[in-house]
């Protein structure tokens, strides 16, 4: 199977057609999105959908839709460019805890049949007791795990069984449920659910309930025990990472230094108190090493959270890292960029080919060894 | 006369354009799981949505219910593809943390140029919010769903972080930073809906505009007149059938009732909702029939509440919506079968005289000035 491609989708507004961004640019835009002055408040279908149509033709197979106070409403923005896209898909995050599942479904259901069932889910269990508290929920970190378990069962109720769904949970209750729109796509019945799964509680529930395990990047073999629980479990792994793909290494390492705060000081990681992965970047703080390995750096992290981890280097030496965690067992990446438009087009057309080729070596091999086997036997 | 009267359209129902006979279109089959009503119908919508705009119809109500697709999701699709509709959205309180809601309406009000209004219900059967997850009873529904649209509107209000302690609804610190989008408001208008005197007092503390079924001039006038001093719109919801004649019209009307075993299931559905609205339409339907020379209760057991049917001549549809327009109603929700081809008739016969009217009485109220 070939690796897959996600991006994240730009914040809106962030990519403006005909007005280009310096990555430092691109880099505080997206600071400052999830914040009270937030920029990105407002959804702008010109920019997004110039952006999914590079996005499709560079090979992307989804797009990943933030949740949170600050910005638009992930699932009626993957309606909107789902009906301006053919192909893309859209990972829309979610929390448990703001809807009813039976009403979750009714929308997920509603709009897998509009976009020709394009739709997945980053279901999170909430990452600031603050913003949980606006929304309505006052559940503690652990039970918000517990709640959200239940809310993917119930979910995933509605998308396996036949005929009313009964149950009877801690958090939810729901009797003789019943939904006539179905999740409507070509090849499958239910979305793709990512879980991320940086602490026991959020790895438990994607184990429980979730498709395929989402974290952020690290070495391969640093991976390997996580990968080995999952892969045990059946689900798939997808990694989270920012790439800064140049000509050579020494441009993409000058390139990623020039993303580094001014002020040295700069935290944005305790808007999300209560994530435990990005309690863990901020304690990475000013540890000497910041080379996870010669092309893996955390330089970004104790500032702006463990999905700055970055990935960085030439066109081939970052086709390899990606052929490294294939062979590793990872199966997707969601990747980010600055500005997310030009590094999107940099790894289409660059980077890509160099992962697609040896891809195909690889399988010509494999059939090849398998035609020789079957010769000799 | 002050404002000219407006006029809405129910949306149809997934399939229902390309339905062939009104019979199609009762609630027992559309209710089957196997009915295209369970599937969005973007093609027979964008027809119908641009044709309702072309006929002069401001608005489409979406109505929500576990047999059809999600409103919020099906406004953004049509809303995309149309440019003056709007879209008046059903919901049932109870279903989502308020803070949710505004987030996906505000979203939707950014991506299709505000239009974009509320139809607030509580819910209608016990045992679909059972479905949905929600186990309260009808009265405990009202008191929430004033809850929910106290939060809601202080989210709209914008005057910072809105703190709420209620009964059925708590928010700490809430604050969204995508607001109502639209020309000229900074919140959408709320229809609440019910016949109760929780659904009127909702109507009264949180709505734009009391929904209620049409009934007799007569006997809608006090409760009207009430609701106006209070500030607060009355609109109606109505079926229609317009034939050249009054006689043509009542014959079309007879001949929309459907097969015995179909009105024996439909019966069934109606007696386990515990909608006021709906109990009070049926005993209509049954004690009265004709509410009136032109107001027909008859197809009510067939095709819900909503189903209280006016017919006659252009004319005289036209003279029965100035009479409302008289006692103070402003505007009309109005459904008919087929939707489409009724709509064109109003669109075409009806609206035609009505404007010409306001016009009219406009100009003679600007002369007396």
């Amino acid at each position: 199977m070939n690796l897959k491609f996600h991006w994240m989708l730009p914040k809106s507004g962030e990519l403006v057609v005909g007005k280009p961004q310096t990555a430092k640019e691109a880099a505080r835009f997206r600071i400052e999105s999830t914040s009270r002055d937030s920029p990105a408040a407002r959804p702008e279908m010109d920019g997004w959908l110039h952006f999914a149509r590079q996005a499709e033709s560079s090979g992307i197979e989804s797009v990943l839709v933030a949740l949170n106070r600050y910005e638009p409403d992930p699932l009626i923005i993957s309606c909107a460019l789902g009906r301006g896209t053919t192909s893309l898909k859209f990972i829309a995050a979610y929390r448990s805890g703001l809807m009813q599942p039976p009403t979750f479904v009714q929308q997920v259901n509603t709009l897998s049949a509009l976009i020709g069932g394009r739709i997945d889910l980053n279901i999170v269990a909430g990452s600031s007791t603050a913003e949980q508290h606006g929304y309505g929920d006052f559940l503690t970190h652990d039970e918000r795990y517990a709640r959200a378990e239940e809310f993917l069962a119930v979910c995933n109720r509605f998308w396996r069984a036949e005929g009313e769904v009964n149950f009877q949970g801690k958090h939810y209750r729901v009797e003789g449920g019943r939904l006539n729109t179905p999740f409507v796509a070509p090849d499958r019945k239910a979305p793709e659910i990512y879980v991320s799964g940086h602490s026991q509680g959020s790895e438990r529930l994607a184990f429980a309930q979730g498709t395929c395990l989402l974290r952020v990047a690290d070495t391969p073999e640093k991976l390997q025990p996580v990968i080995a629980r999952a892969r045990v479990r059946g689900l798939r792994i997808c990694l989270r990472l920012g790439l800064i793909c140049k000509a050579t290494r020494a441009e993409a390492i000058a390139s990623a230094s020039a993303l580094l705060p001014e002020n040295g000081d700069e935290n944005t990681t305790r808007l999300k108190d209560d994530s435990q992965m990005y309690r863990e970047g901020a304690a990475l703080g000013s540890a000497t090493d910041r080379w996870l390995s010669p092309c893996l750096w955390t330089g970004l992290v104790p500032h702006y959270g463990p999905v700055w981890t970055t990935l960085l280097g030439s066109a081939d030496e970052v086709a390899n890292a990606f052929l490294a965690y294939k062979k590793v067992g990872v199966s997707e990446f969601i990747i980010s960029g600055w500005p997310e438009l030009d590094e999107l087009v940099t790894f289409g057309e660059k980077v890509l080919p160099v992962v697609r080729e040896a891809e195909r070596r690889t399988a010509t091999r494999a059939e090849s060894k398998r035609q020789h086997a079957g010769l000799s036997t | 006369m002050d404002a000219n009267l407006r006029f809405h359209w129910m949306l149809p129902k997934g399939g229902e354009v390309a339905m062939k006979t009104a019979q199609e279109t009762n609630r027992v089959l559309t209710t089957l799981s196997s009915s295209p009503a369970a599937l969005p119908d973007m093609q027979g919508w964008v027809k119908f949505a641009q044709s309702a705009e072309q006929s002069g119809i401001e608005s489409v109500l979406l109505s929500f219910s576990r047999y059809e697709p999600d409103t919020i999701l099906i406004a953004c699709a049509v809303g995309a593809a149309t440019t003056s509709l709007k879209f008046i959205v059903a919901y049932r309180m109870g279903l989502m943390q308020p803070t949710t809601f505004v987030q996906q309406i505000n979203t939707l009000s950014g991506l299709i140029g505000g239009r974009v209004a509320l139809n607030v219900v509580a819910g209608s059967s016990a045992a679909e919010q059972r479905g949905y997850g929600d186990f309260l009873d009808h009265d405990e529904r009202y008191a929430r769903a004033d809850e929910f649209l106290t939060i809601c509107r202080g989210l709209w209000n914008r005057t910072g972080e809105v703190n709420f302690a209620g009964k059925y609804c708590r928010v700490e610190g809430a604050q969204l930073n995508t607001p109502f989008l639209a020309p000229s408001r900074r919140f959408p208008e709320i229809y609440v809906s019910g016949h109760s005197e929780q659904a009127q007092r909702l109507a009264l503390a949180c709505g734009s505009s009391w929904l209620r079924l049409i009934d007799t001039p007569e006997k809608l006038a006090p409760s009207v007149r009430s609701f106006r001093e209070q500030g607060i719109e009355v609109s109606l919801r109505l079926a229609i059938i317009c034939r050249e004649t009054h006689e043509e019209a009542v014959k079309a009307a007879r001949a929309m009732l459907p097969d015995e075993e179909i009105s024996r299931q439909e019966r069934a559905i109606l007696s386990g909702s515990d909608s006021q609205t709906l109990k009070q339409a049926l005993a209509a339907a049954d004690e009265v029939g004709w509410l009136n020379r032109n107001l027909w209760a008859g197809l009510v057991p067939y095709y819900g509440s909503s189903a209280v049917t006016l017919l006659g001549s252009p004319e005289e549809l036209a003279e029965i919506f100035l009479e409302y327009k008289r006692i103070g109603i402003t505007q009309f929700i109005i459904s008919g079968w087929p939707k489409l081809d009724e709509m064109i008739i109003f669109g075409h016969e009806v609206l035609p005289l009505i404007h010409r009217t306001e016009r009219a009485s406009m100009s003679s109220a600007k002369r007396t000035e």
